[in-house]
């Protein structure tokens, strides 16, 4: 069983049970996870390659569904609603729960369209509520100094670490509840890893995080709550500051200390 | 010694590179000179006249350059909305079963060899152009609806490699904001994929426009011009095939050669441009 440690605050997230399996795999990615996410904080998942982390974080918008035969079962409860049920309206599902991936996805579009994709998407077409939109978000995001004066420039065009905050510009666009961040900085030098972990800190006012990292340092220095996984399990979730010090369980141990990884 | 051995074999290669180079100049001034008694002859009239009459020595070439546009422009208006169509599904639509099977026999068909377009259209496709339009089958319609379906299984399969090619993240990423299928599909598969979609338009009307087996069988060689699509007419490579054997005067043998020169100046410029959009694809790549 899991060491999981007790969250006072709201939950925006409640992992119930869950397994997940991929097509044609024999033997569920994930198994029996509980897991509660805490809300307008930032919960990194670690753990070595393998172990699950981005599996899971990939169920809670439910991106495995674009490719057929993956199955979960258990509950993700979000607001209430088991969001792996069959009926769950999973385009509203995603724009309740944005992600970031390892790398940035601006579109090839410009960079105001990009902002504003998410927006157009649910039928905004409001001239001014674009603009204004998409200026907030570019500010959210911090940088909007650097691309104001060519938001009708190709976003290609931005630096990798200007992309990532673009891209979150655009996830935040959409006012999301809940971001989840998958190796958001792998492709980035450090400066722009700074950034971005800068801006993930400020993010949580207003968003649950969840955000997977191979770099346990980074969940040290953002995140409030640390899950550590192993072979598809969650072997112990505890405050950030507690688990870095004294975690519980000895994998963990093992884990944050460098014996295995 | 292995140092005068790589000097060898650096010049072996460079000596093969340079004779491709050789061989297309060759073909060029080959063409070039045989022209030439007909480009002083007729001059600028030989593009601009509408007569072709080899019996009064009169040789206009409008009537093949308007068959050979008007044909290749059916050709694409029908096939290119098809092959997005078929490229869409087998990229991001069909179930992996049928993806497979489906791709591999639309490669096939762009394996066929074009004669057999040809022969099938003349026996099989004319009598229905025929029963459906009117005329007598034989015609501009038909020549333009061979060609596209000649044309069709390549800038299928090209284009659907060209989807291909969008990044998975950058599909999820648009996903992850809330959009459908078609969403992604137009606003960043297909403008992710322009430039190689594009490239494989215009490598297709290359294809298309200097096409001599499929549409010689199906077009008749008649050297009018006619707004009637249902009417036989004829295009620079279907005069170049059937009239060469005919050539018995030298303007007549020489004007053929202009044709022939005509024919690779087009398609030496549309390959440029298909060129120049598939770098340009590569840079944005890099």
């Amino acid at each position: 069983m899991a060491t999981i440690v007790d969250i006072q605050q709201e939950k925006a997230l409640e992992v119930k049970n869950f397994e997940f399996t991929y097509a044609g795999a024999d033997l569920p990615s994930i198994k029996k996870l509980n897991m509660p996410i805490a809300k307008n904080a930032i919960t990194a998942l670690i753990g070595p390659s393998g172990c699950g982390k981005t599996t899971l974080l990939r169920s809670f918008n439910r991106i495995h569904d674009l490719y057929p035969g993956n199955k979960y079962e258990g509950e993700i409860l979000f607001n209430d609603k088991n969001i792996l049920s069959s009926k769950e309206d999973l385009i509203n599902l995603r724009i309740k729960i944005g992600m970031i991936f390892q790398k940035p996805t601006a579109f090839p579009m410009s960079i105001y369209d990009n902002v504003a994709y998410g927006m157009r998407l649910q039928g905004i077409k409001n001239k001014t509520e674009l603009s204004n939109r998409v200026e907030k978000a570019l500010q959210d995001a911090a940088i909007w100094k650097e691309v104001k004066d060519r938001l009708k420039h190709d976003a290609n065009g931005l630096s990798g670490g200007q992309q990532q905050r673009l891209c979150i510009a655009r996830a935040i666009a959409v006012e999301p509840e809940v971001l989840l961040f998958d190796e958001p900085t792998s492709a980035l030098d450090p400066i722009s890893t700074a950034g971005i972990e800068e801006l993930v800190v400020e993010l949580k006012e207003r968003v649950s995080i969840i955000i997977v990292t191979h770099n346990m340092q980074q969940a040290a220095r953002v995140s409030d709550y640390t899950g550590f996984m192993y072979l598809g399990e969650l072997i112990e979730l505890g405050r950030t500051e507690e688990m870095f010090v004294s975690p519980r369980e000895k994998l963990t141990e093992e884990y944050i200390t460098g014996k295995f990884g | 010694m292995n140092q005068i051995l790589d000097k060898i074999f650096a010049h072996a290669t460079k000596f093969i590179a340079l004779s491709v180079l050789l061989i297309v100049a060759w073909i060029f001034t080959t063409l070039f000179e045989q022209s030439l008694f007909s480009l002083q002859a007729s001059g600028f009239d030989f593009i601009t006249e509408t007569l072709w009459a080899p019996n009064l020595e009169k040789f206009g070439a409008l009537p093949a350059i308007y068959g050979s546009v008007v044909s290749t422009f059916l050709a694409m208006v029908l096939a290119v909305p098809i092959a997005i169509g078929v490229a869409i599904f087998l990229s991001e639509l069909a179930p992996a079963k049928l993806k497979s099977p489906v791709g591999v026999s639309i490669e096939l068909l762009a394996a066929i060899p074009s004669v057999i377009y040809g022969m099938w259209g003349l026996f099989y496709f004319v009598p229905i152009v025929r029963d459906i339009f009117g005329g007598v089958g034989i015609s501009m319609l038909s020549a333009g609806i061979v060609l596209s379906i000649m044309i069709l299984p390549f800038m299928a399969a090209v284009t659907r490699d060209a989807m291909n090619t969008t990044p998975d993240i950058l599909k999820e990423s648009a996903y992850a904001l809330g959009g459908t299928k078609w969403d992604v599909i137009k606003d960043v598969i297909i403008p992710y994929a322009k430039a190689g979609i594009i490239g494989s338009f215009i490598l297709a009307l290359g294809r298309a426009i200097g096409e001599t087996m499929a549409v010689t069988f199906v077009m008749g060689n008649v050297h009018k011009i006619s707004t009637d699509l249902t009417q036989p007419a004829t295009s620079i490579p279907v005069a170049l095939a059937n009239e060469f054997t005919e050539a018995d005067t030298q303007i007549y043998y020489s004007s053929l050669f202009e044709l022939s020169l005509l024919l690779l100046v087009i398609s030496f410029t549309i390959i440029s441009i298909a060129k120049f959009y598939f770098l340009r694809r590569k840079r944005v790549g890099a």
